[in-house]
């Protein structure tokens, strides 16, 4: 059928584009082990300045993208000197964080400079078209892919041929042994995030005149294809990701063709899944690589935690729960309301990335599942609040350890990857799947909390109530791992070979915390269904997995005390700062940023 | 605050002209204040300016002729983010401050009936008026809403594509979010009582750019017209192209494509798509003309349905305290009450107390020519 060639050249076309935006990533993980999440930003940021040459300077496309390509190299440069060369030495998450924390400030600052609006970026060409199959491609679809791999062209000699790209592999390869030879690493990082960033400027400038449209909220959307684009091909690897770019972009465009736009993401994440589970190398990896990243007990850095006495712990709470009784406080209560529900699902997320090292990026699902499994049980079958929530707990602790089982054999940053993915693919189960879900309309009129005929749905009462079962949640949590089970998930982060060498099941353990894990968030997304009374596809999304994972590093990784405290800073800061208005969220990200820097092992330090 | 700094300077504006006969006196006095939640931040800010400048607008205006019985009308924005998270604990934030009469906003669907239940509870007007999600004001007795009804519109639309058009085969492109799946489904159900089934419908997710597998999709079930139910960002992405995927049948959009920046994103695209819009800045009615021309010398651009419905709400905001009083009673008791404000949008507005939302805004059809939109000149579309 020519409709199958029409979606072919589609799907060769998107993925021409998602190869730009690999390229990029695959070279800087390729060297230092790192997602870089600020690359959508930067992919941004060439946008608009590709935008501001054209309009102010009136500049021709050559040399639009040359200072592109200059402006975006320096800011990779910045990012790398400022944002990651201080953090060398501590834990591997500090970097991945920071690199959240920057992307943050780039698109929270471009926000500010140029305003959200979309804006059509022309790339002045001649608007020449040649018909292929049904449909045509134009001089942008050629200078894409042209661009793309020459790019990839010039990486490839650069890298073999070149003295600079030879210290460039053998940093890849291994950083210390290279620094004892002689390489300059610092040289290398900064070489490899002016070329990454450069090539990733150039491509949002590309794209945004491929589609004559450029907003600032672009840059996720792009992170994540790049980031599944070089998964599939195999991290760090440059030809790799070229060529898993064009097969997402044909899985894409052949899911689109089976079952609809809204599925296309769909395939896109089962695909990224299946390559994990079934290759984790990438389709591109040669036999004789080294097994994925033996990181673990490097990814999470050792720390001297700090002690909280059980006393301040207590004293904390019973003043915690007097707060209600200081008059006209409703606005504190609620900000902190929701600092114990997310504290809820810090205390989840602390046990599965810090304790046991599951660095999971997709724990927002489990709030979703959790909200809607207590909101339809009790809208629909009319199960009693309280059992509802409860039900949604332990729904959620099956549901989300099914799901995250088959990633239970990968380490590293590719449970990361592998989270993320899913957590995805949740919110995308829960807009397809209408029958149960609703799809988009979402679950209105879901019955506020009670108790026994009680209702609990004002201010103080909603208080108390998450207040007290986060307590609870939480002192269940530190009783699991004060015995063995706490030493068990501890050595099973420190070093799995060693821990099954001494005959601990990790799938068992695993399991076992994301169980509970699961349970914890659940109940958080149940709570925090019948307070809003208001769900669908879109009230848990995946930026919440972002914050949680903010939160729990901000405590300290795997520490309990602070991940409460690390929740309820991160939901009063913003609320705090809310007299700068626009900037808020710049401040913020910079407070992010500072936190990190010097103290990136959290401020409670790991357990 | 810039806000308070630019009321303020609009007083002074206002005291200056004090010397022209037949101005009121200028607002002065303890201000009376309506709470707006809505996002500065984050993925849709670009909403949110766009509120502001119709508030500013209106409340120039509004204050420089003497404001609510001499004490100027102001806004406080909180911004959400259209977050539920936040835009519930903006909801507590207003409900307790007893200076805040009414509130407006959220934008999107889940950040505003999150909060629904506390303003219920408090007993403030939460007055969504982007909200078109059919359930947003079923959360209860003090939500009210002039976001124009898909109830209303679809019919409508349907009725042009096929009646005044002379279509025959629609396949319908809808944004997959609350208002995209209930704006395709009721214009399905229209479309099948005029007698004409909908050949294809697809959704698509509003992070989407690339639509040409979809487009081929619409293609291969053969439609004679495309009906886009979709925001002008995503129309102008699927009308660039339709064009590249070979598509040649005309495209026909709601009113949500009525943007200057539609125009601005689709380029030579966007010649021949037919659309209609509540809100039409070239449309004659004198108030119409007025705002337009008070807009365009404030800001330099053209206004859009947004900064109009802003407008609007903030003139119903100081009609109802002028005459209900400004208190939360007040205007909850007189948005029953009141008959006929004068509207960009409705023309004369008043409210249906069951539904709590304005029945019937009046359309005016247009077709995009030359790059811009036109009236339709009730033409039909040849071949």
């Amino acid at each position: 059928m020519s409709s199958w060639f029409d979606y072919t050249v589609n799907g060769l076309i998107i993925g021409n584009i998602y190869a730009l935006l690999a390229v990029g990533l695959a070279l800087i993980f390729g060297v230092s082990h790192l997602i870089n999440f600020a690359h959508g930003s930067v992919y941004t940021v060439g946008a608009y300045v590709g935008w501001a040459a054209i309009r102010y300077l009136h500049t021709p496309l050559p040399a639009t993208m040359l200072i592109v390509v200059a402006v975006c190299a320096g800011l990779g440069i910045a990012i790398e000197r400022l944002g990651l060369r201080p953090l060398q030495g501590s834990a591997r998450i500090a970097p991945l964080l920071a690199t959240i924390g920057i992307s943050f400030v780039l698109d929270q600052g471009l926000n500010l400079i140029f305003t959200p609006d979309p804006r059509a970026l022309s790339s002045g060409l001649p608007n020449w078209r040649w018909q292929v199959g049904g449909g045509t491609i134009g001089i942008m679809d050629l200078l894409i892919g042209a661009i793309g791999i020459a790019s990839a062209g010039v990486l490839f000699g650069f890298l073999r041929f070149s003295k600079l790209g030879w210290a460039v592999r053998a940093t890849a390869q291994d950083r210390d042994a290279a620094r004892q030879m002689g390489v300059d690493t610092d040289r290398v990082n900064r070489t490899v995030f002016a070329i990454a960033s450069g090539l990733g400027g150039l491509s949002g400038m590309l794209v945004g005149m491929y589609y004559n449209h450029i907003d600032t909220a672009m840059s996720f959307n792009a992170t994540l294809k790049g980031v599944v684009a070089q998964v599939i091909g195999g991290m760090g690897n440059v030809p790799g990701a070229i060529f898993g770019s064009l097969l997402l972009g044909l899985t894409e465009s052949y899911g689109v063709a089976l079952f609809g736009s809204s599925y296309r993401n769909l395939f896109a994440f089962v695909l990224l899944l299946a390559v994990l589970v079934l290759r984790p190398n990438g389709l591109f990896a040669s036999a004789r690589q080294t097994p994925p990243e033996p990181m673990t007990g490097t990814f999470i850095a050792p720390s001297r935690p700090v002690r909280v006495p059980a006393w301040a712990l207590w004293a904390g709470f019973v003043a915690a729960a007097l707060l209600p009784l200081v008059p006209d406080i409703a606005y504190i209560l609620q900000t902190l309301t929701n600092g114990w529900l997310y504290a809820m699902l810090a205390l989840s997320l602390t046990l599965v990335a810090g304790t046991v090292g599951q660095v999971s990026l997709g724990h927002a699902a489990l709030l979703a599942i959790g909200g809607y499994a207590s909101a339809l049980l009790a809208l629909d079958l009319g199960v009693p609040v309280p059992f509802a929530v409860l039900a949604a707990g332990f729904i959620t602790a099956v549901v989300g350890t099914a799901l995250v089982f088959p990633a239970f054999r990968l380490r590293g940053h590719y449970i990361s990857i592998a989270t993320l993915g899913i957590g995805e693919i949740v919110g995308l189960v829960i807009l397809n799947w209408e029958g149960l879900t609703r799809g988009p309309i979402g679950v209105a009129g879901i019955p506020p909390l009670e108790a026994g005929g009680w209702e609990l749905d004002s201010p103080r009462a909603t208080y108390w109530v998450t207040l007290v079962v986060m307590a609870v949640l939480g002192l269940m949590q530190a009783r699991l791992l004060r015995g063995h089970l706490g030493r068990t998930f501890r050595a099973i982060r420190e070093d799995d070979i060693a821990a099954r060498t001494y005959g601990i099941s990790l799938n068992r353990y695993k399991g076992m915390a994301f169980a509970y894990g699961g349970f914890a968030a659940g109940i958080s997304g149940g709570i925090t269904a019948h307070m809003y009374s208001y769900i669908n596809h879109e009230t848990f999304t995946s930026q919440i997995s972002v914050l949680a994972l903010t939160m729990v590093i901000l405590g300290g990784l795997g520490n309990l005390t602070g991940a409460i405290i690390g929740a309820v800073a991160l939901i009063s800061l913003p609320e705090m700062f809310r007299f700068a208005a626009e900037y808020r969220m710049l401040i913020y990200g910079f407070t992010l940023l500072l936190l990190i820097r010097f103290r990136p092992q959290g401020v409670l330090g790991t357990v | 605050m810039d806000i308070q700094r630019r009321t303020l300077l609009a007083g002074i504006a206002g005291s200056v002209a004090l010397v022209r006969p037949g101005f009121a006196a200028p607002a002065s006095g303890e201000p009376v204040l309506v709470g707006v939640s809505g996002p500065l931040t984050g993925p849709n800010a670009q909403y949110g300016a766009q509120w502001k400048r119709g508030f500013d607008l209106a409340l120039e205006e509004i204050n420089a002729a003497g404001g609510i019985k001499g004490r100027p009308l102001q806004y406080v924005f909180e911004d959400s983010q259209s977050d539920p998270r936040q835009s519930v604990a903006v909801a507590q934030k207003f409900v307790a401050d007893p200076k805040i009469i009414m509130e407006l906003g959220d934008f999107a669907s889940p950040a505003s009936m999150a909060a629904s239940p506390i303003y219920q509870r408090g007993k403030l007007v939460q007055f969504g008026f982007t909200n078109s999600h059919p359930d947003f004001t079923k959360g209860g007795d003090y939500m009210w809403s002039t976001s124009t009804n898909q109830a209303d519109e679809q019919p409508r639309l349907a009725d042009y594509v096929i009646n005044k058009l002379g279509f025959k085969r629609p396949a319908v492109l809808y944004l997959n979010t609350d208002w995209g799946r209930v704006s395709k489904d009721v214009f399905t159900k229209s479309a099948k009582e005029i007698g004409v089934d909908v050949v294809a419908a697809e959704g698509y997710l509003p992070t989407e750019q690339d639509f040409r597998p979809t487009l081929l999709r619409v293609r291969d079930a053969n439609p004679d017209v495309l009906v886009l139910l979709s925001y002008y960002a995503d129309a102008a992405l699927i009308a660039r192209q339709a064009k590249d995927a070979g598509i040649k049948q005309t495209m026909v959009a709601g009113t949500s494509i009525y943007s200057p920046k539609m125009l601005e994103l689709a380029g030579d695209a966007a010649n021949g798509i037919y659309s209609f819009s509540a809100f039409f800045p070239e449309e004659p009615r004198p108030a119409v003309q007025e705002f337009v021309k008070k807009y365009k010398a404030k800001y330099g651009v053209d206004p859009d349905t947004f900064s109009a419905g802003a407008y609007d709400v903030m003139v119903l905001v100081a009609a109802l305290a002028e005459q209900y009083g400004p208190t939360r009673a007040g205007m909850r008791e007189g948005l029953e009450k009141i008959k006929d404000v004068p509207s960009v949008i409705y023309g004369k507005a008043s409210f249906d107390p069951n539904t709590r939302r304005v029945p019937a805004a009046s359309y005016k059809f247009l077709q995009i020519r030359d790059g811009k939109f036109t009236m339709w000149d009730g033409s039909k579309p040849s071949g």
